[in-house]
């Protein structure tokens, strides 16, 4: 066989290889997309009384915080509710959700909760050595009592504190009239 | 006649407005504050006083649930906390305040569960009056009523890394005549479930 006839026989066949191996990616492509999608896990950091303060400093946004926890009924039932929150005003303000949760469950029910609600707030695990310090840097108001949800004006002024589930139309007129620019 | 008794009945429904408990903490009883004596009905219907239930030297005043993880966490905790000091003159007296928890629960988790007597206090009229709204939270009463210790019971919920008795040191202190170097600490619990929330 000549290196002409050779050539031309290897660039069919690396031809006809590229092609089959592109079929093969669109059938797994259309394959893949039969199939329901899974939500990535949602990572949840830990943080200490220093990442809790941080993460309670406003940036140039109305800040809302919502603290939560797996074992607590009234903070999974109203969870729905806060990721509706969170849709309507991403990009408006920041949302965060800090948890209570064992150090245990931040790999485990916390974020497969999370994942399940759809949460797409950054979410944060509270590991403080003394909890009544932590307690205390929030709210002077504050028992521990779960949940608690705080809405932060830029300054860092808080305009809504609320234990127990959050209301949401409460929310809302507080945000829209922080999202109002002053006349 | 039907006049009359609409304007009643008005009047009466403005009032059961206006007394009807609030859905927050109102209460604000400081350390260093007194009690006044109440009484409340037990998980058998019998009334049962302050006065009647405490000990010689004081009697700790518990707020609880039945379904709260964190209670249950803390049960053997409490259980062993009311043993240690009832021989010492303090009595425990459970009070459940969360609407939510029905009369056969909470009084079958407490017949299981511990050896004082829990007292309902529907309409969460005691919370609201001692400003208690998270479970468990302790208020310790001395003989007198009057309030040495309030807030948590240690430094651990899961009891695994308790580094802060913060209870029993003060039971310890007053019982020793001591100063109680800390009345006051927090901790993270279950929230009260009170009428209207």
């Amino acid at each position: 066989m000549s290196h002409t006839l050779k050539a031309a026989l290897g660039a069919i066949i690396i031809t006809l290889c590229l092609s089959l191996s592109s079929v093969g990616q669109g059938n797994s492509a259309s394959a893949a997309s039969a199939i329901p999608a899974v939500p990535a896990a949602v990572s949840v950091k830990q943080i200490d009384i220093a990442g809790l303060r941080k993460a309670l400093t406003p940036s140039d946004k109305p800040l809302l915080v919502n603290f939560w926890a797996t074992w607590c009924d009234p903070c999974r039932e109203e969870f729905p509710d806060l990721v509706k929150l969170d849709a309507e005003y991403k990009g408006k303000i920041d949302f965060i959700t800090i948890s209570l949760d064992e150090l245990s469950e931040i790999n485990r029910d916390v974020p497969k909760f999370l994942t399940q609600m759809k949460a797409q707030m950054p979410a944060y695990l509270l590991k403080a050595k003394d909890d009544d310090a932590a307690i205390a840097f929030v709210s002077k108001d504050w028992a521990g009592a779960l949940p608690l949800t705080i809405l932060y004006d830029p300054s860092g002024k808080q305009i809504y504190y609320r234990q127990g589930k959050v209301k949401l139309d409460t929310v809302r007129a507080e945000l829209d009239k922080l999202l109002t620019p002053a006349n | 006649m039907f006049r009359k008794s609409a304007v009643l009945f008005a009047v009466l429904t403005l009032f059961a407005f206006v007394l009807s408990p609030t859905t927050e903490a109102s209460g604000d009883l400081a350390v260093g504050g007194s009690v006044e004596n109440f009484s409340l009905p037990d998980t058998n219907g019998k009334v049962q006083s302050l006065n009647d239930l405490k000990g010689k030297n004081g009697a700790v005043v518990i707020f609880l649930s039945a379904q709260c993880p964190v209670v249950k966490a803390y049960d053997e905790r409490i259980n062993q906390l009311a043993a240690d000091y009832q021989s010492k003159g303090i009595n425990f007296i459970g009070i459940n305040s969360n609407h939510t928890e029905s009369l056969d629960w909470v009084k079958s988790h407490a017949a299981e569960t511990y050896k004082f007597p829990v007292l309902i206090d529907k309409g969460n009229v005691w919370a609201d009056k001692l400003g208690a709204t998270v479970t468990p939270e302790i208020y310790y009463l001395d003989s007198k009523n009057t309030l040495l210790y309030h807030g948590a019971i240690d430094n651990d919920r899961s009891g695994k890394a308790i580094t802060e008795n913060y209870l029993r040191i003060a039971f310890d202190s007053s019982l020793s005549g001591k100063t109680i170097a800390r009345t006051r600490a927090n901790a993270f619990g279950c929230s009260i479930k009170r009428v209207g929330e």
